[in-house]
């Protein structure tokens, strides 16, 4: 039987994978994907507290499920965003290595 | 409900959508002069501010999604107006875009007013989205300058990673209360002891904030942000954004998170988001102040400074209660007004003079007489010097600091503060001896900076607030307060 604690964990390793990947990757696409990988982290443990939390009429809450949607929405416009900032850079800079982007320092 | 009432209490936010699109199909034909796209979303705010004083006293819709309260009526206004003297900075912007950079500005302006009107965190976390993603944009929108791109992509990542750790935090905290709406998490925790996972929970929420307000160690962006975006957008990013993300944080910690508070007092510590906060206003105060010393670069130093003006505000959450809130909400006011006046004058030297280090300000008081007066005033008031409105909300702060806590148990934090302050006399004080003092490498050929008659307004109004907040600062304390009530 798969239990709430299992899907915690589970949401709670992908969000630590991600964002070690954030912290200790060079390429900014992979960043990137690290990103998206913490962001689902959390609309797993979201999904797995509202099947975990029946209604008095054996229901799941709702609210966390349609929060879920709104989350993969955002995640989208985020991509946009994101990559776009990454073309402009690749025109100006051609690299993806965040060891190039050094213009402003301390 | 019906959808018309619902269109009726949302008006303010409707209002700036449509401009927000008027804008941008009028600039599909209009790629000349942005003085028409300027017009028309200066027309808009101006009618989101009328629809403001339109909405009922008080409304809750939704389980607090859009909350109508005098606080968020207020705020709403405020951060109109901190939109509308952006845009009026805005004119001389010398991209292709500049609809599109108008409409991002108005996006994010509805990002801060969803933000101040909800209390509720799915609305918090898309209002937070929206702000945060047009200010990505807006960062980065002189595509070609390298260093503004860079900006914009530091931005980017550490706002997505915080908002991801927020994110993260929502859904813990929404395991342990079965909701997202503030007032109902504050009843299920209550009496709740704090588990490993609350806690988690907790922290994971603050950091994203943490990073909105530019609190250190979540202040890596802010820098290179400020100092390298579009001078429009630094000074947007520094005064909209923070002043809404105060609000919210606020909101956060003292309704949803009441029961959770701890304790910050030196001899009381206590578990929960007071010493928390506490912590990161004393490393904020300290690693601000310290690192602005030795900055070169004007809005470099103004970004410092700003991480140790974020420490001192605060303060104001740390000592809690309406007092408090009240007084974080002051500072954080004249604090974005403060900016946003110093980066028009920036601006107005770096049209002229091509870059923004601070040798590039010397001699600026022949130059400019006007200009210099008003930095002069935005920098004391920084500085906390009377009558200036600066001074008055860092003594609200210190002042409701002091009597929180109980037997004086924040005054740790209230002397590292007025410690800090002392510091910040000397950066502050450098950039004014080299505007009225030093002329060792002024060459005459250097014109003065040309200013039109709507930014000399602009910045003259905003010297001039926060002269009559120094001497009146009831006037706008009393209207936090009442709205507090």
């Amino acid at each position: 039987m798969v239990t709430l604690g299992d899907y915690l964990v589970v949401s709670g390793l992908l969000f630590t994978i991600g964002f070690a990947g954030v912290m200790l990757r060079r390429n900014i696409i992979i960043i990137f994907m690290s990103l998206e990988l913490m962001l689902n982290a959390a609309n797993l443990s979201l999904v797995a507290f509202s099947r975990a939390r029946l209604g008095p009429n054996g229901l799941p809450d709702y609210n966390a499920q349609v929060f879920v949607f709104f989350i993969i929405t955002v995640a989208a416009a985020e991509v946009a965003v994101g990559l776009a900032i990454i073309v402009a850079l690749y025109r100006a800079r051609q690299t993806t290595h965040v060891e190039d982007i050094s213009t402003l320092k301390f | 409900m019906s959808y018309l009432q619902l269109l009726r209490l949302a008006s303010p936010e409707t209002v700036v959508v449509v401009t927000t699109l008027v804008v941008l199909a009028i600039g599909l034909r209009n790629r000349q002069s942005p003085g028409l796209n300027i017009l028309v979303a200066v027309l808009g705010l101006a009618g989101a501010c009328a629809a403001v004083f339109m909405l009922p006293r008080s409304a809750v819709l939704f389980a607090g999604m859009l909350v109508i309260s005098p606080l968020t009526s207020l705020f709403k206004v405020i951060c109109l107006l901190l939109a509308f003297f952006t845009l009026l900075m805005a004119r001389n912007l010398s991209s292709r875009n500049h609809a599109e950079y108008v409409g991002m500005i108005l996006l994010a302006t509805i990002g801060l007013m969803l933000l101040v009107g909800s209390e509720e965190l799915l609305m918090i976390f898309i209002g937070l989205e929206l702000l945060g993603l047009s200010l990505y944009v807006l960062a980065a929108f002189e595509k070609h300058d390298i260093r503004a791109v860079e900006a914009g992509l530091k931005y980017f990542l550490f706002g997505s990673t915080a908002s991801a750790f927020t994110l993260f935090g929502i859904s813990i905290l929404y395991g342990m209360s079965g909701t997202t709406a503030l007032a109902a998490i504050a009843q299920k925790l209550a009496g709740m002891p704090i588990e490993p996972l609350l806690a988690a929970g907790v922290v994971m929420t603050l950091i994203g904030f943490a990073f909105k307000i530019a609190a250190a160690p979540f202040h890596l962006w802010a820098p290179d942000a400020y100092q390298a975006a579009p001078v429009t957008s630094a000074a947007f990013i520094a005064s909209g954004s923070k002043v809404a993300s105060f609000v919210v944080l606020g909101k956060i910690v003292l309704i949803g998170l009441a029961p959770l508070h701890g304790s910050a007092g030196w001899h009381a510590m206590a578990g929960g988001w007071m010493p928390l906060l506490a912590v990161l206003a004393a490393l904020s105060i300290v690693i601000g102040n310290f690192v602005a010393l030795v900055q070169t670069n004007v809005r470099r130093l103004l970004a410092y400074s700003a991480v140790a003006h974020a420490g001192y505000t605060l303060l104001g959450l740390v000592a809690g209660g309406r007092e408090g809130f009240s007084a974080t909400l002051f500072y954080t006011t004249i604090y974005a007004l403060t900016l946003l006046g110093a980066f028009g004058v920036v601006g107005a030297v770096r049209r002229e003079m091509g870059n923004d280090d601070i040798r590039d300000f010397c001699g600026l008081s022949r130059r400019a007489p006007l200009l210099a007066g008003c930095m002069a005033i935005f920098m004391l008031s920084l500085a906390g010097l009377p009558p200036l409105a600066g001074f008055f909300g860092k003594f609200y702060l210190f002042s409701a600091a002091l009597r929180a806590g109980g037997n004086h148990g924040l005054l740790w934090l209230v002397a590292l503060a007025l410690f800090g302050s002392l510091i910040s006399l000397y950066y502050y004080l450098i950039v004014l001896k080299v505007i009225f003092v030093d002329a060792k490498q002024e060459t005459a050929a250097v014109a003065a900076p040309q200013l039109d008659l709507l930014q000399r307004a602009t910045l003259l109004a905003l010297a001039g607030a926060i002269v009559l907040f120094g001497i009146m600062p009831q006037t706008l304390v009393s209207r936090i307060l009442a709205a507090l009530a």
